[in-house]
């Protein structure tokens, strides 16, 4: 890639198509009606004639807003999904009930003003993800996300929130700085600028070419991938095809038994037991066939039985996440695991400081008249 | 090249005696690998540099620096006796130590060709006149190291090893100027003594006055040191040598005179050749320095502001006078100036109280006696002049300086009488007349010798302009021969009466403690009322003025043992035998008297044919007149010299005379109005264009764009986390946006 | 390509599968396009998820000033990152993507301790958790 500053002319010719121009519009309603609900809330327990009215109606409108922008988006990348020949009739339904709670729960985790309720929105936020992931065919990720997110790490922000957070007295309300956000029509116009690129980004053309071209051999490339991830694990690989030659010799047998009734009445039990997988001159075992694999292996008497394995009886996305965990990225395993380890430490350390407090941050404490400026000290301003 | 023809036109005649002159030759020199031993003369003073350096480094406590300065000078002394008994003055010799400056460029380098080539070894260029100078300048300076020995010891540990340190350097740069091969060479030791000079003037760099003093000798000697550099400058363009051997073969060379207006490059050497040398040698407009360079240690002023030194500029023009002969005008602007220089020294000499101001300015005028000399075409007498004045006058600077050791500085006349009856004080008071009896010209003493033989010359020119010269020299004499009694009567003679100096008179700085550490016990402090005396010096200090003293009475020999026309005097010989040949006078080779006629009217009211004679007797009646007039003034009636300048003041008429020449004829304020001060305006208007328009507008108005900038962005740097992560992800938006704008673009394409 | 969604379509991608034959629509017109047009979508709608949820926790960290909430939106734009990543894995059928979101999850609980840690500290300093308390990052 050419990565010489764009001469302005192509920039004064540049046209934005009407897609992007719709998606760029889209993202822009979104921001605005998230603008709208950044707004500061009311604070509770004050009863001021007319505040209430407008700041719900901000909220109701910014609510108003932001659906719709998202479901132009939603409308767009849809249509853009189904842009290549077929017409797609059918919406997907999942993946747009995750994706709206998801980011429901997001919104509301950055507007509302009490952080454990932040906290809990967030814990949404990780279940709807995990439902994508797994409308995404990653259920190992997704029971992760559920157990690590919203099962650990969460529970630590709660208890750090309940350590650190203010206990909410009669008639004061929220924190001054929960209620508040900071410039949150510039915070806005970042996330925008940020979103319409990504947006653009993703759903250009050009991508999305690139990603229905992928798409088509990701679907026969993930099983082949599959495929030699069970090769390369001896055991599993002969549990599967003793279940598969279970299911053949089944099949076998009543067949036999149709038309050899003897032979159907002294072979009635279970399959025999295969001893071993028989490998190729190039060490793999499997050999392709029409929706599976093929595989020779020994019986115990010596025999050699051919085993085919449909795909279907491939092994589940939990063990193929970790063969691919193990096996194309122990480096970074050890490196996790070593991040995780120095973080432990860290917390450990950072536990035990003790701060040493100035004499003004203790006069501060002690409900003792500070000595210095609140606001030079560095204080609430 | 018109400004120089016209300047030489309206100038004098070309003497007929000097185009005689011009026929002298100087023979090519002679190669003397075998006298390389001669550079250890350059190299005792330079190691002696070094060692009171290490000295200083290593705060080494005692006379240690001095001693060696004085070891090493006395041998360079050696060398140079050595030198002089077995150099051959038959042709000059150089001596080529190593390549130091060598350039060579384009074709015919190897063949020697002019301009292929910028050539200049450290080289010695030995000849008589070399000789001559090199044999006062180490001779004096060891003598001179001896006598600082003790009469620095108050600064043992302190400023010892810096102050001999100085002395060394200034023995090397000197070496080097004097015996240098080439004009480069030359320049490195004129700058050298500059340095040295600027180091030892401010030797007191705690004292105000002496750090002014030190930066107004060196300021001014720039002026001639431009001329100077300029003049070599123009000598490498118009011969392509800088080597004096070559120089001089090139210059007797070509017939033309200088001033044809051909080439206004070659007209103008001489003329910055003298510019330098009037820098240097403190001559009218460049004199302000020298005075002021007293605020020196006196050992300094004796060496370096009296005898040596400042003599360089007449050995530059000396060695450098062949290129003066090609041009009469010049010489003439040399005598001219010269003669007035020692007029109006002469002048402010006679009203100044500083006894060292006093000799100050004496040498200034005494400096001009040897530029007229010069110009009027004797290099003898001028060479002759600076001989004897290296003796008599470092000599009378030793006894001032003794006089300033023993009285805790006191150095105003007015208020020291009859220090001949101190006790001792006698072998100073002694040697200080005779120093005093040569400079004042007194008959048969060294400078009564050499001071006549220039003016003899002046007058036996033949020209109107140098007798009118000779005429205010006689004058000078006489002025000479009156201030110098003046000092000394006033100081030696009298009645016995003194008072101690404020000691940090004259020494400057609270690091000097003069008085404390001589030895002599307490009782020799500072200003205790009754229980001061002054006292005498040791060793080191009389025994250097003798032998001082003995070389100023014995610098007369060679003019008895010179025969009717000086021929056979032994000054004569080195000078006849060096570049400075030219400037003997012709009726000494034996040529045409026919100048003498013209002399002969201009003096013939004397009666005497003889010129020399005729001068002979002027000058001394001037000097005696001088030292008559100060006898009565300053030895029996000291009231009548009070009285007579009341009565000067009293009259309106007359009251500006000894006002202005106690000011110095406001010769320093003239300076400041007409120099200084538009300099500064002019400094004031560069600094304000400095601070307001470069600095203003291009500096700090280039500062203000970013700053302006800094203005736009400033709110995003505001210290809180989040508006640092908001930059951050803005601008890492853009660049997100900027690559997938040149991902489409190129996917596009 | 994929003769039949059952025989042929991706086993590791069952629970996907059984989705779709959840949804009646899906299960009456299980012929391959529409299933990869579902797919498209699927994996378009997790990628416009994943933008809007890493713009959302962008706009949080930049604008909520508490401080712990700021890390929160932190997580909130891994979480983005992880479903991005996994759609893209989706489309390439490739693992890399699922097992570097295991990574993130790593990083995400390390920052998680150290930040909190962190944030505890600068809460007994100042007693308060409003992220503006700091703000000595600046000159003057």
């Amino acid at each position: 890639m050419d990565f010489a500053l764009p001469p302005l002319h192509i920039l004064a010719q540049a046209t934005l198509g009407p897609e992007a121009i719709a998606l760029l519009s889209a993202s822009a309603i979104s921001a605005a009606g998230l603008a709208l609900l950044m707004q500061p809330g009311r604070k509770s327990g004050n009863n001021q004639n007319g505040s209430k009215f407008r700041f719900e109606g901000l909220r109701i409108a910014g609510t108003v807003i932001a659906l719709a922008g998202f479901a132009m988006l939603l409308v767009e990348v849809i249509k853009r999904a189904a842009s290549d020949g077929e017409s797609a009739s059918i919406p997907p339904v999942f993946p747009m009930i995750f994706g709206t709670v998801a980011l429901a729960g997001a919104t509301r985790m950055v507007t509302h003003p009490k952080p454990v309720f932040a906290a809990l929105y967030f814990i949404l936020v990780v279940i709807a993800t995990a439902g994508m992931f797994l409308l995404l065919g990653a259920e190992f990720m997704a029971f992760a996300l559920v157990i690590v997110y919203a099962g650990a790490i969460l529970i630590t922000y709660m208890f750090v929130l309940m350590l650190a957070q203010q206990s909410p007295v009669e008639g004061v309300g929220d924190a001054w700085y929960d209620r508040v956000p900071r410039e949150s029509i510039s915070a806005v116009f970042v996330g925008f600028v940020m979103l319409a690129t990504l947006a653009d980004a993703y759903f250009s053309g050009t991508t999305q070419r690139f990603l229905a071209d992928r798409r088509v051999d990701g679907e026969t490339r993930s099983v082949e991938l599959a495929w030699d991830r069970l090769d390369a694990m001896p055991k599993l690989l002969l549990e599967t095809a003793q279940g598969a030659y279970r299911a053949q010799w089944k099949a076998e047998t009543a067949a036999n038994s149709a038309t050899d009734s003897a032979a159907a009445t002294t072979g009635e039990g279970t399959a025999p037991k295969l001893a071993s997988i028989v490998r190729k001159a190039d060490g793999t075992a499997l050999s392709r066939m029409d929706g599976g694999r093929r595989i020779e292996a020994k019986l115990a008497d010596g025999s050699t039985v051919v085993v085919s394995i449909p795909d279907a009886m491939l092994p589940d996305n939990s063990r193929q996440v970790g063969v691919d965990l193990v096996s194309k990225f122990p480096a970074g395993l050890e490196i996790a695991g070593v991040v995780l380890l120095m973080a432990l430490f860290g917390a450990v350390i950072l536990a035990r400081k003790q701060i040493e407090l100035g004499e003004d941050e203790r006069r501060g404490l002690a409900g003792m008249r500070r000595i210095t400026v609140d606001g030079e000290a560095g204080g609430l301003r | 090249m018109s400004l120089t023809a016209s300047l030489s036109s309206i100038l004098a005649p070309l003497p007929a005696t000097l185009a005689d002159a011009a026929s002298a030759t100087i023979k090519p020199a002679v190669a003397s690998p075998d006298l390389s031993w001669a550079g250890l003369i350059l190299l005792l003073p330079a190691i002696s540099a070094v060692l009171c350096g290490l000295c200083a480094a290593r705060g080494v406590k005692g006379k240690l620096p001095g001693v060696i300065t004085a070891l090493s000078l006395l041998g360079a002394f050696a060398l140079t006796l050595m030198l002089y008994m077995r150099c051959p003055t038959d042709a000059p010799r150089t001596i080529h130590l190593f390549d130091w400056v060598s350039f060579a460029w384009g074709s015919g380098a190897a063949e020697g060709a002019k301009w292929t080539s910028f050539l200049a070894p450290f080289s010695l260029y030995v000849d008589s006149l070399t000789l001559l100078w090199m044999l006062f300048v180490t001779g004096l300076g060891s003598l001179i190291a001896i006598y600082a020995t003790e009469y620095m010891e108050s600064d043992v540990g302190k400023g010892y090893a810096r102050f001999f340190g100085a002395v060394s350097i200034f023995l090397f740069a000197m070496g080097s100027l004097v015996m240098g091969g080439n004009l480069i060479l030359l320049y490195l030791g004129w700058e050298g003594v500059g340095l040295a000079s600027y180091l030892l003037i401010g030797y007191y760099y705690s004292k105000p006055s002496a750090v002014a003093a030190a930066k107004k000798a060196f300021i001014v000697n720039r002026i001639g040191d431009l001329g100077l550099a300029l003049g070599i400058f123009l000598i490498w363009v118009n011969y392509g040598t800088v080597e004096y051997d070559a120089l001089f073969q090139a210059v007797t060379a070509s017939t033309d005179s200088l001033n044809d207006g051909s080439e206004w490059t070659k007209a103008a050497i001489p003329y910055c050749l003298m510019l330098g040398a009037f820098g240097k040698s403190a001559q009218f407009p460049l004199y302000v320095w020298l005075p002021d360079a007293m605020e020196g240690p006196t050992p300094v002023s004796a060496l370096i502001h009296a005898a040596t030194m400042v003599t360089a500029g007449i050995y530059l023009i000396a060695r450098t006078y062949p290129l003066f002969q090609l041009d009469p005008g010049a010489l003439t602007v040399v005598a001219t100036i010269g003669c007035i220089t020692a007029l109006l020294a002469a002048t402010i000499g006679m009203a100044q109280y500083d006894i060292k101001r006093v000799m100050a300015y004496s040498t200034v005028s005494q400096l001009g006696y040897m530029f007229l000399g010069l110009g009027v075409g004797t290099t003898f007498g001028a060479v002759y002049h600076v001989f004897t004045h290296a003796f008599f006058k470092a000599l009378l600077f030793l006894c001032c300086g003794a006089i300033m050791h023993g009285m805790a500085g006191q150095l105003d006349l007015r208020k020291m009488s009859g220090l001949r009856n101190v006790k001792g004080f006698g072998i100073i008071s002694w040697t200080f007349l005779i120093g005093c009896l040569c400079l004042a010209g007194f008959p048969f003493t060294a400078g009564f010798f050499s001071k006549d033989s220039i003016i003899a010359q002046a007058f036996g020119s033949g020209n109107d302009r140098f007798v009118l010269l000779g005429w205010i020299a006689v004058f000078t004499a006489f002025l000479t021969a009156y201030y110098t009694f003046r000092v000394w009567f006033r100081v030696c003679g009298g009645p016995t009466k003194y008072e101690p100096g404020d000691e940090l008179h004259g020494h400057g700085g609270d690091d000097h403690g003069h008085g404390h550490g001589h030895g002599h016990g307490a009782d020799d402090g500072h200003g205790h009322g009754g229980e001061w005396h002054p006292h005498g010096p040791r060793l080191a200090i009389n025994g250097v003025l003798l032998l001082i003293c003995l070389g100023a009475i014995l610098a007369a020999v060679p003019a008895y043992l010179g025969g009717p026309h000086q021929e056979n005097n032994w000054v004569m010989k080195m000078v006849s035998h060096s570049s400075a040949v030219g400037g003997i006078p012709a009726h000494d080779h034996g040529a045409s008297h026919g100048a003498d006629a013209h002399a002969h009217h201009a003096l013939s009211f004397t009666g005497i044919a003889d010129v020399h004679t005729a001068t002979s007797v002027v000058a001394s009646v001037a000097g005696i007149l001088g030292i008559a007039i100060a006898a009565f003034f300053h030895l029996f009636n000291r009231k009548a010299a009070d009285g007579l300048r009341q009565t000067l003041l009293s009259n309106s008429l007359t009251r500006w005379l000894p006002i202005a020449m106690e000011n110095k004829w406001y010769v320093d304020e003239i300076y400041h109005a007409t120099l200084r001060v538009p300099a500064r305006a002019l400094g004031h208007i560069f600094e304000f264009f400095d601070k307001s328009v470069i600095d203003g507008v291009f500096v700090d108005g280039g500062a203000r764009i970013p700053a302006g900038l800094a203005r736009v962005f400033q709110p995003l740097y505001n210290g809180v986390l989040q508006g640092y992560a908001w930059t951050m992800a803005f601008g890492v938006a853009l660049i997100a946006a900027w690559v997938f704008w040149l991902w489409l673009q190129g996917g596009a394409a | 390509m994929i003769a039949s969604p059952f025989s042929s379509a991706n086993p590791s991608l069952l629970l996907n599968s059984s989705m779709h034959a959840i949804l009646p629509s899906s299960a009456e017109l299980s012929t391959p396009a529409l299933l990869a047009s579902s797919d498209a979508a699927t994996v378009n709608i997790a990628l416009l998820v994943s933008a809007l949820l890493f713009a959302c926790g962008l706009v949080g960290f930049l604008s909520r000033r508490n401080m712990i909430i700021m890390f929160l939106c932190t997580e909130l734009m891994f979480q983005a990152a992880a479903l991005a990543m996994i759609a893209f894995g989706k489309v390439h059928g490739d693992l890399s993507g699922q097992v570097f979101v295991i990574f993130i999850l790593t990083v995400a609980a390390a920052e998680a301790a150290l930040a909190l840690g962190l944030v505890v500290l600068l809460y007994r300093r100042r007693e308060t958790l409003d992220s503006e308390a700091w703000s000595e990052l600046r000159e003057a």
